[in-house]
């Protein structure tokens, strides 16, 4: 009998694996943290009321105002009264700077990679079906998304590769890699693409878009999903040598 | 071979009947909105609202209806107190809930506003001065949902805007099949642009664009002439006005 419950399949383990212990609070403060602080919110930018909030995520109106509370505290959203009164986001890149080294050095490599080994499965394929399915007017729209990429901006440039990842896996006329790459791009995407904030990775995922575009139209699946894929690769790696260095410094420090 | 013809063709005015209440529907609105605008000095978007939601919102929100969003979208600049301007109401997201405004980002300076008037629900109909389907596509900007649009210009001397319907794909595919199955030979709903709605090939996915020599152009010309034959023993019938195809092949 014991033999048995550890013979479980697969399939089941992952069903009956234990839940995040965080609280629904904190996972809405972790999904809004992560979006100020990689840009995907623009510095200045309204959030929605309370009580859409939590519709939109699903979650009660006072875990919602629980996680408002908790960012207002740090500082990463402001409220204002009256006529436009709202709680707008507050960027402030040395705060943010902060945030994200902690994030970064809380997660292991091993998490790391697995990030982008589960980012790469879903962006590579929405990309490989993308490739024989675009129409004209699909490639017209990534390549607009392209174009309008601020690449002198990491903000700009991390919203220009949500955005066209998303518009890859629209294109794939899949409803499912849509939801998938909307969830992932809110809990993987702020700390994978990290690398935007240099230059030369900024001007990397404009060139792989373009390699995206050619492929799609070639019908070329394998180099669309190798064009998406070795980019996230990049991305990873980037991401294990700049934790490194962290955790060097810290060294050095202590 | 003449039989199949036949069964294509009836399956096809069996289509054709299906759609013609959905794209009356528009129809109807478009005259309605010209009347609204042609009888006004000027429109608010508040007036344009209340007309509007009393027009959609019995739609959106009738049972086993595959209408899943409604409404009219304005020309830039056209509503007095409002530059961009979209009354649009989607289905209730669930049972015993009420249909939900479209919302929008209304900012033009804003990175994440998009304009519409680059879309191809507003931009071909707009131009041709005709009703348009668009998709089968994901959008996920608005319903949610795989998603057949179809808009009609709203004409007051210049254009007001558009109006139209969202179909949702899904419930379309129980509504359209009856018809395909009629004919035994394999039928492939497509869009003008060949991408699939329906297709009883089971190698023919939803949303694959149909790859055959000399579509485009069979495409083109049974537009025309309602009715063409395909390289190799295959035919295109257009189901009447409604922007959609039947393709048969062997």
């Amino acid at each position: 009998m014991p033999q048995a419950t550890v013979m479980m399949d697969a399939a089941h383990a992952v069903v009956y694996s234990a839940l995040d212990g965080t609280g629904r609070a904190e996972r809405v403060t972790q999904r809004l943290t992560d979006a100020i602080v990689s840009g995907t919110l623009e510095d200045g930018e309204r959030l929605p009321s309370e009580s859409d909030l939590a519709a939109r995520l699903g979650v009660a109106v006072v875990t919602a105002r629980e996680a408002l509370e908790t960012l207002r505290a740090q500082g990463l959203l402001v409220t204002r009264r009256g006529r436009a009164g709202g709680s707008y986001v507050r960027f402030d890149p040395d705060a943010a700077e902060a945030i994200t080294r902690s994030r970064v050095d809380a997660l292991s490599r091993l998490e790391l990679r697995d990030l982008a080994v589960h980012y790469a499965a879903i962006a590579g394929m929405a990309a490989e079906v993308a490739a024989d399915r675009a129409g004209e007017d699909d490639l017209q729209t990534l390549t607009d998304i392209d174009a309008r990429a601020d690449l002198s901006d990491s903000g700009a440039a991390r919203r220009a590769v949500g955005r066209f990842q998303l518009q890859v896996a629209a294109t794939s006329q899949s409803l499912r890699l849509v939801h998938v790459e909307l969830q992932l791009q809110a809990e993987v995407g702020p700390v994978l693409w990290l690398c935007l904030r240099e230059e030369e990775y900024r001007v990397r995922s404009h060139r792989a878009r373009l390699r995206v575009i050619d492929a799609l139209r070639d019908l070329d699946p394998a180099a669309a999903r190798s064009a998406t894929t070795s980019l996230i690769d990049e991305a990873a790696e980037w991401l294990v040598a700049e934790k490194t260095a962290i955790e060097r410094a810290k060294g050095q420090a202590s | 071979m003449i039989r199949t013809i036949t069964d294509t063709a009836s399956a096809a005015a069996h289509l054709v009947e299906t759609f013609t209440p959905l794209i009356d529907l528009v129809e109807l609105w478009r005259r309605d909105l010209e009347l609204f605008f042609e009888g006004a000095s000027e429109v608010d978007s508040a007036q344009i609202d209340a007309h509007m939601q009393r027009l959609a919102v019995p739609r959106v929100t009738a049972d086993g209806t595959a209408i899943v969003g409604a409404g009219f979208v304005a020309t830039p600049g056209r509503l007095a107190d409002a530059q961009w301007h979209l009354a649009w109401w989607l289905s209730p997201p669930a049972p015993g809930t009420s249909a939900r405004r479209l919302a929008t980002s209304a900012n033009p300076d804003s990175e994440s506003f998009r304009d519409y008037t680059a879309l191809e629900w507003w931009r071909v109909p707009v131009q041709t001065g005709r009703r348009h389907l668009t998709g089968p596509y994901i959008d996920f900007l608005c319903t949610d949902d795989y998603t057949i649009t179809v808009t009609a210009p709203v004409r007051d001397g210049d254009t007001a805007g558009v109006t139209g319907i969202d179909l949702d794909v899904a419930r379309l595919e129980r509504l359209l099949l009856p018809a395909l199955l009629q004919s035994d030979a394999s039928l492939t709903l497509v869009n003008a642009s060949a991408r699939t709605v329906l297709s009883t090939d089971p190698r023919t996915p939803t949303g694959a664009i149909l790859r055959v020599d000399g579509l485009s152009d069979a495409l083109a010309a049974a537009a025309r002439s309602g009715c063409t034959s395909l390289s190799d023993r295959g035919a295109v019938v257009a189901c009447g006005d409604t922007g959609l195809f039947l393709v048969q092949r062997r």
